[in-house]
């Protein structure tokens, strides 16, 4: 059912992608045993190669763009909002003065002003940042195209077999459009399921349910051993093998150690948890980290609620700070590790907000101009992509369309852009569809 | 540099049209040697699409690829010959010199080209192409002959493993003139493991044996090679077995069997077969009970009277009553279920009844195609509510009920079949004049509306902005005035007993049910280039079912009823490579709500149910419930369908990290294991063996006995534990996470 049509390519962990792909198609009689065992070949090579995996800071809800990366302190007071800028190490580049962190690494992040898209409902909008494509028109319709995030889950498996390749945190946001539709629903995002900031953080999947003991699961493991025996060929279809691949993987990741350490942010030394902030946004942030350090591709931090129509002040108040530690933080941790290069991180929500602020002192959606965040990856930092009008409003110059970012995400990461899926109905669809790569960013 | 650009375009707006003038007179007499000018149409296209320029991924998709664009695989020839012609400030096609046309340079790779190099210089297409700009770039003739069909040579072969077999196309012309156009033709194959095809129409069997099919598609015409690859015999194949009083099914599978050289399975045995049909027809486990008595039963037709009682039980008109809800979108996501619950409910209850009672599947379809009223009064109306565009009339119907995917006509001629966007729009018309009234627009659509017809409504041409009549697809104009519903006509025209979709359809889905796999695949994908692997036996059972007067349990028994059903799972050397001619029963996992109430059942204790207004009753099975919007992760991550597609495809059997998850460590399933009134509790607190506890358990979760390897480690791993209550919770689990609980086999 699922096909796949682009060029060849490698990808992450050096398998032919496209290969990799078509004998995932039951519909050939070869099905997914072949491509465990295509993945299994592969994987010595690519702990090696490494690859490149993605970190998004999802601003659900609309985070304010005249706040924060994108400041008009010209204009009038209606426009202006209550916050001064700051300048940062990237000369020209000011944000928001509740963003010191940002303002030490800026030169290694880049900003794209002039995002636009055509809708101003969360839902949506959500599903056209998420997926570059229009979708559903109303809040709960199903989703028509997949994430970025089971995009990348796709074409790009995780560097740990054992590992989510994609993960949420500390779920997926409340629309449902950061799942895998007909990618398949092995594509979908792992969810963590706690606050990583929760005293006694554990994830609730890889934790046994209440009153099951690890000897009990140990017992488990051996007696489905003994007793799983019906003929593996019996079943050509490959789901059988398939679901016995992944049984093992769920029995280690909940009794094995290497899943539960890539999760355990307590080893992390006091010190750097400190430093990330002790908050849902730091702790998630050094949990993502963790994570694509272990061999995950796609982290999507969904924390905030940023749908600031009222009073939008102590909401900004609430949020910015934390934000701007776990951004900050992030960097210069991953730069001290060597890191920033493979990692991209990206910081967007479904649309910005409206320039001028309303009567009730808050900001209403605005998806005319926004800005979101780029960087690491090997994407250049220090970059201004686009500009918006005087006082925002509309696209000064170079309009990004959302197909433009994932496109350069996807060009960052390795996935060919003319790569294709078939949906439900059979119609090839493109991932990066009529986006463009941002040059100035690579 | 500007006002070079700006003198350019001024150029090329005032001066090429005299310019072209002047080299059009000057091309009759040129330099190019006069030879034959190629044609738009049926020379010209035919090369971009065969070097894969008009593709979707490229300059063929609806936006075009670097501002140039071209309609998708050449269906619309005229306005190609203007984005070639008249586009592109006038560089692209430069009749003057020809060497100079963007399109040659780019194609040779002679100047930048994202797509590369499509052709070298010395190539024919190169040839053609220049040939035309030489002559003028003429644009499509309006006179001239259309492509009235292909011919492929040979239509089907046999071919032997790991060989070589050249198509010929001619190309036959409305004006009675042939050509040959093999090398222009472009070629697919729908199963590469069996055969390839090279751009030259060479074919080249691989080592396995099977069917295949290579479409062949030139302008807007399709044809199919469709080639055989016998297996290479072995041992004890098909004709060893055998063949007395054979039914219908069985003859033409066995004719199937020899002629590819296959071996079928050996029969089920009795314990299988029994766990096999009562999931199939009820989507419950036999209990321990049923299982005894049927092994003990010594009647020769037990089988048969086993189907009959099934097939009175109301489970199985439950479990089809899911199968059908979801494919007629009975879907309740929205904001408010409140409001929706009530509409998706009656549905649900009213397919239901319907399979219970077998009502003929003609009236059953009817009903639902020309439903008007209120939910309350006539429950079909629902299917309007979630099917409202007329993307989703045509959509649904075509999929539902005639088993075409007609998805791509919306926007172009389907690359694949012969539906043109007149097709399309021609059965989205004969639901133009569908009005509703009232309705609660509170969620993604409103709820209890009042169907009815209205005097006006059309549906128009996209491209021509001609009204549509309603019409079938590929069939007769329907009646449409204030008297006359079209979708009546619609609904006759498909009943009809010689309509060739509707009675085909249903006889292959639930030959696919109960198969594992439809004889055309996927079951909803009927065209030409995907033929039936056996075409006799689905002819045979649409004819069965017609005759029968559209009786769904008849089908269901014939089906039930033959050999092929009741063979076993285990391959044979003979018929271990094969995945399409039902030599063997192919298993497949439990869905998700059988898998649920599965272990539900076996463990004793059901599920409990949230969402929607109230609770749904105590003892409420998953396949009881009335839509999908009743929150449960483990009926989402086993493939739930979420109801908005008419195809069976959206219920998926994908494995998945969170499937082995929810098995290893859900909470619900330890809930289950742990519960006081549950089975688990009941063994631990019993005085009874072990022994008799092992087998009891064999027998719910796999409807046979333990052997004795099995039962000796049970009941020695029993003893060993000190703690009674999870010594049985682990064996228990052990039980329910094997292939051979989660499969039907």
């Amino acid at each position: 059912m699922l096909k796949v049509f682009g060029t060849p390519y490698r990808c992450c962990d050096g398998i032919r992608r496209r290969t990799f792909l078509q004998i995932g198609a039951p519909l050939l009689g070869l099905g997914l045993t072949d491509l465990f065992r295509a993945r299994a070949e592969a994987s010595p090579q690519s702990r090696k190669t490494g690859g490149k995996s993605l970190i998004v800071f999802w601003t659900h809800g609309g985070m304010s763009q005249q706040d924060t990366y994108d400041m008009k302190p010209d204009a009038p007071a209606e426009y202006r909002g209550m916050y001064m800028p700051i300048s940062t190490t990237a000369p020209g580049i000011n944000v928001c003065e509740r963003f010191p962190e940002h303002a030490k690494v800026m030169d290694r992040l880049s900003l794209v002003r002039s995002v636009h898209h055509e809708n101003g409902i969360h839902a949506p909008s959500a599903h056209w940042m998420q997926t570059g494509y229009f979708g559903p028109t109303l809040a709960r319709n199903a989703a028509k195209h997949p994430s970025f995030g089971s995009v990348i889950a796709r074409t790009c498996p995780s560097r740990t077999p054992q590992l989510p390749t994609y993960v949420t945190v500390p779920k997926s946001e409340a629309f449902g459009y950061q799942g895998a539709v007909y990618l398949g629903k092995a594509y979908n995002p792992f969810e963590v399921g706690a606050d990583p900031n929760a005293k006694d953080f554990k994830v609730p999947n890889l934790a046994p349910p209440e009153g099951l003991k690890l000897d009990s699961v140990a017992n488990r493991k051996k007696l489905l051993k003994t007793f799983d025996t019906l003929r593996r060929d019996i079943d050509s279809s490959g789901v059988l093998e398939g679901l016995d691949t992944f049984k093992s993987q769920a029995l280690e990741m909940v009794s094995g150690e290497e899943v539960r350490k890539a999760f355990d942010i307590g080893s992390e030394p006091a010190e750097l948890r400190e430093r990330y902030g002790r908050h849902q946004y730091g702790q998630s942030a050094l949990l993502a980290r963790r994570l694509v350090e272990a061999g995950s591709r796609c982290v999507t931090i969904n924390t905030g609620y940023w749908d600031h129509h009222d009073n939008i002040e102590p909401g900004l108040e609430e949020h910015l700070p934390p934000l701007d530690r776990a951004i900050g933080t992030l960097v210069q941790d991953l730069d001290e590790r060597g890191m920033l290069d493979d990692v991209l991180i990206y910081c967007a929500g479904e649309f910005g907000r409206t320039p001028l602020i309303n009567g009730h002192a808050g900001r209403d959606h605005w998806s005319n101009c926004f800005t979101v965040l780029l960087g690491g990856g090997g994407l250049k930092g220090g970059h201004v992509v686009g500009a918006s009008e005087k006082h925002g409003g509309g696209v000064l110059n170079r309009q990004v369309i959302p197909l433009d970012v994932l496109a350069t995400i996807y060009r960052a990461m390795g996935i060919p852009l003319d790569t294709h899926f078939q949906d439900a109905s059979g119609r090839p669809v493109s991932i990066a569809g009529t986006g463009k790569p941002i040059r100035e960013l690579l | 540099m500007l006002s070079m650009q700006f003198n350019r375009r001024r150029f090329s707006r005032y001066l090429l049209p005299v310019l072209l003038v002047v080299v059009l007179a000057h091309c009759a007499h040129g330099d190019e040697p006069q030879q034959f000018v190629p044609d738009f149409r049926h020379d010209v296209i035919p090369v971009l699409t065969k070097r894969g320029c008009n593709s979707g991924g490229c300059h063929g998709k609806s936006t075009g690829q670097n501002g140039f664009k071209l309609s998708l695989l050449g269906f619309h020839g005229d306005k190609d010959h203007a984005a070639m012609v008249q586009e592109g400030r006038s560089r692209r096609v430069v009749t003057g010199a020809p060497g100079l046309s963007l399109l040659l340079r780019k194609a040779t790779g002679e100047v930048p080209h994202g797509g590369g190099r499509r052709f070298a210089t010395d190539s024919e297409d190169y040839r053609v192409l220049r040939q035309w700009i030489a002559a003028g770039a003429p644009g499509p003739r309006s006179d001239g002959p259309e492509l009235a069909r292909l011919e492929i040579t040979p239509g089907r072969d046999v071919l032997t493993p790991n060989s070589q077999r050249q198509l010929s196309v001619v190309a036959h012309l409305s004006d009675g003139t042939t050509r040959d156009v093999t090398r222009r033709a472009v070629y697919e194959t729908n199963n590469p493991e069996i055969a390839d095809v090279d751009e030259a129409g060479l074919v080249r069997t691989q080592s396995a044996g099977g069917l295949f099919a290579v479409m062949v598609r030139f302008g807007e015409q399709i044809g199919v090679f469709e080639g055989t690859v016998p297996f290479r015999r072995t041992e004890g194949a098909a004709t060893s077995q055998p063949k007395a009083d054979l039914s219908e099914i069985d003859r033409l599978l066995w004719q199937q069997w020899e002629r590819l050289g296959i071996e079928p399975s050996l029969p089920a045995g009795d314990a299988e077969f029994i766990r096999r049909a009562t999931i199939d027809i009820c989507g419950t486990l036999p209990t321990p009970q049923e299982v005894t008595e049927f092994l003990a039963d010594e009647r020769p037709d037990k089988r048969a009277r086993l189907i009959d009682r099934l097939l009175e039980r109301p489970e199985y008109a439950t479990h089809f009553a899911l199968k059908w809800a979801a494919i007629l979108k009975n879907r309740g996501r929205g904001y408010s279920t409140s409001k929706q619950r009530a509409g998706t409910a009656l549905f649900s209850a009213w397919i239901r009844d319907s399979i219970a009672e077998n009502k003929p599947y003609d009236r059953f379809v009817a009903e639902i195609l020309t439903a008007t009223g209120s939910q309350q009064k006539n429950p079909p109306t629902i299917w309007y509510r979630s099917v409202r565009t007329p993307q989703d009339y045509v959509e649904s119907i075509a999929q539902a009920f005639l088993g075409v995917r007609i998805q791509c006509a919306e926007c172009h001629h389907h690359p694949a079949e012969r539906w043109s966007q007149a097709d399309y729009y021609g059965l989205a018309a004969v639901f133009a004049r569908i009005g509703r009234k009232r309705g609660f627009a509170d969620a993604e659509v409103p709820t209890n509306e009042i169907i009815y017809v209205k005097h006006k409504g059309e549906v128009r041409h996209p491209r021509s902005d001609e009204v549509m009549q309603p019409r079938a697809l590929g069939g007769p104009v329907f009646a449409n005035s204030a008297f006359d519903d079209p979708r009546r006509g619609l609904a006759t025209w498909m009943t009809a007993t010689d309509n060739p979709f509707f009675a085909r359809t249903m006889a292959n889905r639930l030959w696919g049910h109960f198969m594992g796999r439809g004889i055309i695949h996927p079951i909803d994908d009927a065209r030409s280039t995907n033929p039936p692997s056996n075409p006799a036996l689905l002819d045979m059972l649409a004819q069965d079912f017609i005759n029968s007067g559209y009786d769904v349990k008849h089908l269901i028994r014939t089906i039930t009823g033959s050999r092929a059903y009741r063979l076993s799972s285990t391959p044979l050397p003979g018929n271990q490579q094969d995945h399409q001619n039902f030599a063997r029963y192919y298993p497949r996992r439990l869905t998700a709500e059988v898998l649920l109430d599965g272990i539900s059942q076996v463990l004793e204790v059901p599920t409990e149910f949230s969402g929607g207004p109230g609770k749904f009753p105590a003892g409420t099975r998953a396949m009881d419930l009335p839509d999908e919007n009743v929150p449960l992760n483990f009926l989402d991550v086993f493939g739930r369908p979420a109801r908005t597609s008419s195809c069976e495809c959206e219920r998926s059997d994908e494995p998945a990290l969170a499937q082995a998850l929810e098995i290893v460590n859900s909470a619900e399933i330890q809930r289950k294991l742990t519960a006081e009134t549950g089975y688990i509790a009941k063994l631990a607190n019993s005085d009874g063996v072990h022994v008799d506890h092992v087998r009891e358990m064999f027998l719910k979760t796999f409807a046979r006995s333990p052997r004795d390897e099995e039962l000796k480690i049970a009941v020695e791993f029993l003893e060993s534990e000190s703690d009674r209550a999870e010594a049985y919770r682990s064996l228990m689990w052990s039980l329910l996470a094997t292939g051979e609980f989660m499969f039907n086999h």
